[in-house]
C-alpha cells in the first residue's frame, strides 16, 4: 500500500556535503557583511547563495533521515527543521557580528534536543535521528538567516526591526515597515521550509539519484531567491535589488535546465505526446 | 451601527472570496494530483499500470498553500511599501506566487517520474505543457482570493497580524480544508472510478487507477473537469464557511457579554454543526443500510 | 502525504526512563534560566508556553487523520497529513485568539480554542458530507466495533476489503476537541510571548508600546507558529502519521508526546524569551 522509500547509495559522501554546506553558508552570510564595510547594499544577494548551500546540504540530510520510515510525510521534516531553526536564528541575530556562528550553535542545541525527544521520549528509535534533526535545525537557521540577509541586507536584529514609512513627503521611523514588523520573515520561513523538503520529496523513488536531488535543491534555492529579490525592493536600494533579481533569475534558469537534463538522463523514456506505454509482460 | 454594517459587508466579501479560493484550490490540487491521492499516482506504475497522470508531489497541500499565499502576500506587502496601488500589488504578488508554483509543479513531475524509471514509466513531456498551465491558472485564482481576503481582514477589520503572517495562517488553513474535503472525492470517485459506488476501495485494488478515458487516454485535465463538479465546490463551501463564521461571530458579537459574545456564539455554532453531522451520519446508516448480512453482523458485533 | 512514510514510525512501549529524566532536567534548567535572566513573571510566561506546547501535542492525538488510505475510502478519518491538519486548525484558532487579545487573557484563550474547534467542526462536517453524499459511504471505524459515544455498531457497515471509512461521531468529537486544544495551545504560546515582548521591547528600543506593537505581534506570531509546527510534528511522529481519534489504541501513546512536547516547548520557549532578555 505504501510507497517504498528508497534512497540511492553512492555519490558524494554525506559528510562532504555537510562540510561544504556549513562552510558555504557561513561564508555566504559573512559576505553580506561587506554591505556594512563598503556602505552599500550590493552584496545582499550573497545571503541567498548562503541559503542555497545550506539547502543543498539539508536536502541530503533529509534523504538520509527519510530513508527510515518516519510514519509521516517528508514535508514534516522540513517543518520541524524550520520551526526550531527560526527560533534559533532570530535569537542569534541579537549577537551582531557573531550572529551566524551563534545561530549554528543555538540551532544545533535546539535540534539535538528535538532529536533526543523524538528518539528517546517518543521512542522513534531511528539511529540517525539526533544527528539529522541537529543538522536540519542548523540548515533551517542558516537558510533563514541567508534569505533574511538577502531580503534586508543585514542579519542583525536592531537593523531588522528598523523601518521607515513616508507620509506627505516626510520620512517616519515605523517598526511596522521593518523585516520583522512586517512579518516578511513568515515568507522566508515558508520559502525555506518547502525548498528544504522539496528536493527529496520530489525525487523519491527507486531511481533517485543524488546529483539530481541536489541539483533540484539548488534549483529550489534559486527559485526561492526570486520572490525574496522582489520583496527586497522595499528594503534595499533599487540597484542592489535589481542585481539580486538578476542573480536569482540567472541561477534559476541554469539550475532548472540542468535539472531537466538530469531528469532526461534518468527517465525511462522522454516522450512527447505519445500514448500510454504498456510494459512487456504486463497486462 | 455603521461600523457593524461595514463589518458585515467585509465579512460577506471575505466569505465569498474564501469560497472561490477553496473551490479553486481543490480543483488545482486534483488536476495536479497533489495531496494524498498522489500516493496512488505514484503507486500505479509500480503495479504495472503506466499512466499519463500528472504527479505534482510538492508537499501536503497545507504547507504548499501556506507558501503560495505567503509569497503572494509578502510580495504584495513589499510592493505596497514602495507605494504601489494595493490591488495591483496583490495581483503582482499572486502572479509571482503562481510562477513559483508552476516551477515547483514541473520539477515535482519530472523528479518523481524520472525516479520511476525501473517500472518503465516514461516522462510525457507534453503533460508539462498542457497541465501545468491549467494548475497555475487555478492556483492564481486561489492565491489571489486568499491574499485579497487577508488584505481585507488586515485593513478593513483591523486584525493585528501583518499581511504576510495572515496569509501564511489562512493559506495553511485553506490547504487543510481543501485537502480534507476534496481528497476523498478525487481519490475514490475519480482515480478508482471503475470500483463499485457506495463502498470503499478494497485494499487489494490499490494501484489499479483508471488510466483510459471515455475516448482515448485519461489526462489530468479530465480529473479537474470531474472534481470541479463536487469536490471543488464542497471544499469551497468548507473554507467559505470557516472564514465567514470566524469573522461573522467576531465582528457582530465581539463586544457583547463583556467580550464573551463571540466565544458563546462560536460554541453554539460548533454544536449546530455537530448536530448536523450526527443527522447525516444516522441518515446514511438508515438509507444505505449495512453491507454485510445480518447473521454475520451479529457474529462480529 | 502520509502515505510515503512506510509502515514504521512510532513504536509501542513507554519512553525510556533516562529519556524522561533528561527531559525533566531540561525543563527545570529552562525554568531556572527564565528565573535567572528575568523574574517570576518570566517563569510564569515560560510555564504558559510549556502548557501551550503540551496542549498542542496532546490535541494532535484527538484529530482523526487517515492519510492516503482515507482518500480511497480504505480507512476512516480525514484524508490529509495529521501535523498539517492540526496546524490548519490551530492557526485558525491563533487567528481568533490574536484578534481577541485586546479583551484580556481569558477571552483571548477562549476565542483561540473556539476558533480552532469551529474550523474542525466545519471541516469534519464537510468531510462527512463528501463521504456520504458524494461517495455513498456510511461511517465505520476500523479499530473498534462500537462507537463509544453513540453506541453505533460498525462491522456490518464496513465495505469489503477496507479498514472502515468515513468519520464516525467519536472521531468527529475527537476532531473538535483536537482543534480546540490546538487553538488553545497556540494562542497560549502567542499571548505569553506577546506579554513578554510588550513589556521588554519598549525599554530595549526606547519606544512607546504602541510603536513596537507590530514587532511584538510579528515576533510572537512567528514564534508561536514555529513552536506549533515543532510540537505538532513530534506528536505526528508519536502516532506514526495516522490515528482515528480518542478511541484508537494508538491514543494510549499520548504521554510520550506530551512529555516530548513539554521538553521541546521549554527549550524553544526559553530561546524565544531570552531573545529580549539578554
Amino acid at each position: 500500500m505504501t510507497v517504498k522509500m528508497e534512497a540511492s547509495a553512492g555519490g558524494i559522501p554525506h559528510d562532504t556535503v555537510m562540510a561544504y554546506g556549513l562552510i558555504g553558508s557561513l561564508v555566504g552570510i559573512y559576505l553580506t557583511y561587506l554591505n556594512v564595510l563598503s556602505g552599500t547594499e550590493i552584496f545582499s544577494f550573497f545571503g541567498g547563495l548562503a541559503a542555497i548551500a545550506a539547502l543543498v546540504w539539508g536536502a541530503n540530510t533529509i534523504k538520509h533521515l527519510c530513508s527510515y520510515g518516519l510514519g509521516t510525510g517528508v514535508p514534516s521534516a522540513g517543518m520541524i527543521a524550520l520551526g526550531s531553526g527560526a527560533i534559533a536564528m532570530i535569537f542569534a541575530s541579537r549577537y551582531g557580528m557573531l550572529a551566524p556562528i551563534v545561530a549554528v550553535i543555538v540551532a544545533g542545541i535546539l535540534g539535538a534536543i528535538v532529536g533526543f525527544v523524538s528518539n528517546k521520549i517518543v521512542n522513534m528509535n531511528i539511529p540517525v535521528m539526533e544527528r539529522s534533526l541537529t543538522e536540519l535545525s542548523i540548515v533551517g537557521a542558516m537558510s533563514l538567516m541567508g534569505f533574511t540577509a538577502m531580503l534586508g541586507g543585514t542579519f542583525i536584529f536592531d537593523e531588522m526591526v528598523a523601518g521607515t514609512s513616508t507620509f506627505l513627503g516626510f520620512v517616519f521611523a515605523d517598526y511596522g515597515m521593518s523585516i520583522i514588523g512586517g512579518s516578511t520573515l513568515a515568507v522566508t520561513f515558508m520559502l525555506a521550509a518547502i525548498a528544504l523538503q522539496h528536493p527529496f520529496n520530489a525525487c523519491l523513488g527507486p531511481g533517485e539519484q543524488q546529483d539530481r536531488t541536489l541539483m533540484l535543491g539548488a534549483e529550489c534555492g534559486f527559485l526561492s531567491m526570486i520572490p525574496i529579490a522582489l520583496m527586497s525592493f522595499a528594503f534595499i536600494s533599487f540597484a542592489s535589488a535589481v542585481i539580486a533579481l538578476l542573480v536569482s533569475v540567472a541561477g534559476w534558469c541554469w539550475t532548472y535546465v540542468q535539472f531537466i537534463e538530469l531528469s532526461k538522463r534518468d527517465a525511462y523514456a522522454w516522450l512527447d505526446a505519445k500514448p500510454i506505454h504498456e510494459p512487456k509482460g504486463g497486462e | 451601527m455603521e461600523n457593524i454594517l461595514f463589518g458585515i459587508g467585509i465579512t460577506a466579501v471575505a466569505g465569498a472570496l474564501a469560497t472561490i479560493a477553496g473551490a479553486a484550490e481543490d480543483t488545482e490540487s486534483d488536476i495536479g494530483s497533489q495531496g494524498d491521492p498522489n500516493s496512488q499516482v505514484q503507486l500505479a506504475p509500480q503495479m504495472g499500470f503506466i499512466h499519463r497522470i500528472y504527479n505534482k508531489a510538492i508537499s501536503g497541500e497545507p504547507p504548499a498553500y501556506g507558501l503560495w499565499c505567503a509569497i503572494g502576500a509578502g510580495v504584495a506587502w513589499a510592493f505596497m511599501a514602495v507605494q504601489v496601488n494595493a490591488i495591483l500589488a496583490i495581483i503582482l504578488g499572486s502572479l509571482v506566487a503562481t510562477l513559483v508554483q508552476g516551477a515547483y509543479a514541473t520539477t515535482a513531475y519530472l523528479g518523481r517520474t524520472a525516479s520511476l524509471a525501473n517500472f518503465e514509466q516514461p516522462v510525457y513531456i507534453d503533460l508539462i505543457r498542457s497541465v501545468t498551465t491549467v494548475t497555475m491558472a487555478h492556483a492564481f485564482v486561489a492565491i489571489f482570493t486568499t491574499v485579497a481576503m487577508c488584505y481585507l481582514m488586515n485593513t478593513a477589520l483591523g486584525h493585528p497580524f501583518p499581511l504576510p503572517l495572515l496569509a501564511l495562517v489562512w493559506g495553511i488553513a485553506l490547504g487543510a480544508a481543501g485537502s480534507a474535503t476534496g481528497n476523498p472525492f478525487y481519490g475514490k470517485e475519480r482515480q478508482y472510478q471503475e470500483q463499485p459506488f457506495g463502498a470503499g476501495v478494497s485494499i487489494s485494488a490499490s494501484g489499479t487507477i483508471v488510466r483510459y478515458g471515455e475516448a482515448g487516454q485519461r489526462s489530468s485535465l479530465d480529473n479537474g473537469w470531474f472534481t470541479s463538479k463536487m469536490g471543488g465546490p464542497a471544499s469551497g463551501i468548507c473554507f467559505g464557511l470557516i472564514v465567514f463564521f470566524e469573522l461573522w461571530r467576531t465582528v457582530i458579537f465581539e463586544h457583547m457579554a463583556g467580550g464573551w459574545g463571540a466565544v458563546i456564539v462560536g460554541v453554539v455554532l460548533i454544536f449546530i454543526f455537530m448536530a448536523l453531522d450526527r443527522y447525516i451520519e444516522v441518515w446514511a446508516r438508515k438509507t444505505f443500510g449495512p453491507y454485510a448480512k445480518p447473521e454475520e453482523a451479529e457474529a462480529t458485533a | 502525504m502520509s502515505a510515503l512514510g512506510g509502515a514504521a514510525g512510532g513504536s509501542e512501549g513507554f519512553s525510556s526512563p533516562i529519556g524522561v529524566g533528561v527531559g525533566v532536567l531540561l525543563i527545570l534548567v529552562s525554568l531556572g534560566m527564565a528565573y535567572y535572566f528575568g523574574q517570576m513573571a518570566t517563569v510564569i510566561a515560560l510555564i504558559g508556553i510549556i502548557v501551550g506546547g503540551l496542549l498542542i501535542g496532546f490535541g494532535v492525538h484527538f484529530v482523526p487523520v487517515g492519510g492516503a488510505p482515507a482518500a480511497m475510502g480504505q480507512s476512516p478519518g480525514i484524508a490529509t497529513g495529521v501535523a498539517m491538519l492540526a496546524a490548519g486548525a490551530g492557526l485558525a484558532g491563533l487567528f481568533g485568539g490574536a484578534w481577541a487579545a485586546e479583551f484580556g487573557f481569558a477571552i483571548a484563550l477562549a476565542a483561540g480554542a473556539v476558533g480552532g474547534a469551529l474550523m474542525m467542526a466545519i471541516t469534519c462536517f464537510m468531510v462527512n458530507v463528501v463521504y456520504i453524499f458524494a461517495m455513498g459511504v456510511p461511517s465505520a471505524s476500523g479499530k473498534v466495533d462500537k462507537d463509544p459515544i453513540t453506541g453505533d455498531t460498525f462491522p456490518e457497515y464496513k465495505s469489503q476489503g477496507t479498514e472502515g471509512h468515513g468519520l464516525p461521531f467519536v472521531s468527529y468529537v475527537g476532531g473538535v476537541v483536537g482543534g480546540m486544544m490546538g487553538g488553545l495551545g497556540g494562542t497560549l504560546i502567542y499571548i505569553e510571548l506577546l506579554y513578554v515582548y510588550e513589556g521588554v521591547l519598549p525599554v530595549m528600543l526606547d519606544a512607546g508600546v504602541e510603536e513596537i506593537m507590530p514587532l511584538a505581534v510579528s515576533l510572537a506570531g512567528i514564534f508561536a507558529i514555529g513552536m506549533f509546527l515543532v510540537n505538532a510534528v513530534i506528536a505526528a511522529y508519536n502516532i506514526g502519521g495516522t490515528i482515528e481519534g480518542p478511541h484508537d489504541p494508538k491514543f494510549a501513546r499520548w504521554p510520550r508526546a506530551v512529555i516530548g512536547a513539554a521538553v521541546a516547548s521549554a527549550v524553544c520557549g526559553i530561546a524565544a524569551i531570552m531573545l529580549v532578555m539578554v
